[in-house]
């Protein structure tokens, strides 16, 4: 690799911003007279908007040690960490513009509506599943939980599981888009299937 | 867009029409697209004339007709109604049209003409939802009214809206509009008419019953499975401003035909 560590942290670390940046200026366009860029429902294309690019970081997150294991490049791991926080971040995002632009706060509702569409509940307890992972994402706190560190941080699998199922219960006619994610998300817990029976493999033999 | 000549009715007064752009912007329309952008994007190329409907079933007038003779003589007029989407928006639109009773009345039908059927034109060169190999729908989309439903005043057959012609987005040359029922109802570029003795299959109907009843009233009372129907989001809507407003029974158009279903369950009769 030509750039140091810290060059790709912020190249990588600015690249994941781009979303943001994109969503934030449509937001001030829209609010500054362009009321028609995002659409006549703006909260719901940045619910969705944000939604998409926490499921992409998500998944750009687990498809970093198959990256690794599978082609050697052993540079990618260090910002694995980038990768999932920057997932959670939009995760949060996306679940801040549902309670803001869909719910309009009002929590009376909520109630109401999470009974009513049973994917709000899986996609609430997704979010909640990544809290603990962002608390211990240090090097600190790495070292504290020592090898519960990685069965913690396994709880991604689950994540990933209850993104695809949030997403799969909202299909109406497009089934397109949630099934290529839930397909890709399949597939990467596979690799990680096969990678621990070859680890069991190695052991037992 | 070509300006059409329409008399202004009381429908509608005081309400506030959505602008233009989000009406011909943001909707349903599969044959284009499975996303509520791609009617606009994807119709540029779909051609309206010359354009032929044909007439069927139980009825004296049969045949295939030009749509500007079968128009002959018809007086159009401007109508402000509610569109109310079984996904829980809704808009507020001018359209330009006839009540369906008119042209119903041309086709002679006969008594044992219980049910209306209506069916889209299917043209997968044009519309690249109808060949979209992720689509669910067994083209062509094809919807249904009772016959007492479709010669109610209220149901109207639009030309234009906004004072001009339809655009191809929103179902040109020719729509059905009926405004208390949710949006899906109301078909879009319709070639066939079909009068029948029995109730038609409908393309929501046919693919999740559970979902989607034949007669998809507007009703706050009976929840769609996946979400509630007691309120909607008028559009457009702004970021911080979800603008929820409580849906109304009928769509609000309970006093012109809730007797059409009196002494119906409507929890069954979805």
């Amino acid at each position: 690799m030509v750039l140091t560590l810290t060059g790709r942290r912020w190249l990588i670390g600015i690249a994941c911003a781009l979303p943001l940046i994109y969503i934030v200026q449509a937001i001030v366009r829209v609010q500054t007279g362009e009321w028609n860029l995002l659409g006549p429902e703006p909260g719901k294309a940045i619910t969705h908007f944000t939604g998409t690019w926490g499921f992409n970081f998500l998944l750009l997150t687990l498809a970093v040690t198959p990256i690794v294991r599978l082609t050697k490049q052993k540079w990618v791991m260090p910002h694995r960490r980038m990768l999932g926080l920057y997932a959670a971040f939009y995760v949060s995002l996306h679940a801040l513009a549902y309670l803001a632009f869909l719910l309009g706060w009002q929590w009376g509702e909520l109630g109401r509506e999470v009974v009513e569409r049973p994917y709000l509940l899986v996609g609430a307890l997704s979010w909640l599943l990544l809290l603990p992972l962002v608390i211990t994402s240090t090097k600190a706190w790495q070292r504290r939980l020592k090898r519960r560190w990685k069965q913690l941080h396994q709880l991604i699998y689950v994540i990933v599981a209850l993104a695809a199922v949030h997403y799969l219960l909202q299909i109406r006619a497009s089934w397109f888009e949630p099934v290529a994610y839930t397909l890709i998300a399949a597939f990467l817990l596979a690799l990680r299937l096969w990678f621990f029976a070859k680890k069991k493999r190695a052991r037992t033999s | 867009r070509a300006v059409v000549n329409a008399s202004e009715t009381s429908f509608g007064a005081g309400e506030k029409p959505a602008p233009y752009a989000s009406a011909t912007q943001y909707n349903n329309f599969y044959e284009f697209g499975m996303s509520k952008s791609d009617p606009f994007e994807n119709s540029g190329k779909f051609t309206t004339d010359p354009w032929n409907v044909t007439i069927e079933g139980e009825c004296e007038v049969k045949g295939s007709f030009a749509l500007e003779d079968l128009l002959k003589g018809i007086d159009l007029e401007e109508r402000i109604y509610r569109l109310r989407c079984v996904e829980a928006w809704s808009m507020v639109i001018p359209w330009v049209g006839f009540p369906l009773a008119e042209l119903i009345k041309r086709f002679k039908p006969l008594s044992s003409a219980k049910y209306v059927e209506f069916v889209t034109v299917e043209r997968p060169k044009e519309m690249p939802g109808q060949r979209s190999v992720f689509s669910t729908i067994d083209w062509p989309y094809r919807e249904g009214l009772r016959m007492d439903e479709a010669m109610n005043p209220l149901t109207l057959m639009a030309v234009g809206m906004y004072g001009n012609v339809l655009p191809n987005q929103n179902g040109a040359p020719m729509r059905l509009v009926v405004p208390w029922k949710y949006g899906f109802k109301s078909i879009k570029s319709i070639v066939k008419i079909r009068f029948r003795e029995t109730m038609p299959p409908t393309t929501w109907n046919d693919l999740a019953p559970q979902e989607y009843g034949f007669y998809a009233n507007v009703n706050p009372e009976v929840d769609h499975p996946r979400w509630s129907q007691a309120s909607e989001r008028r559009l457009p809507n702004s970021i911080f401003s979800p603008n929820r407003i409580p849906t109304e029974m009928f769509n609000g158009y309970g006093e012109q035909v809730a007797h059409l279903y009196k002494g119906m369950d409507l929890r069954k009769w979805y």
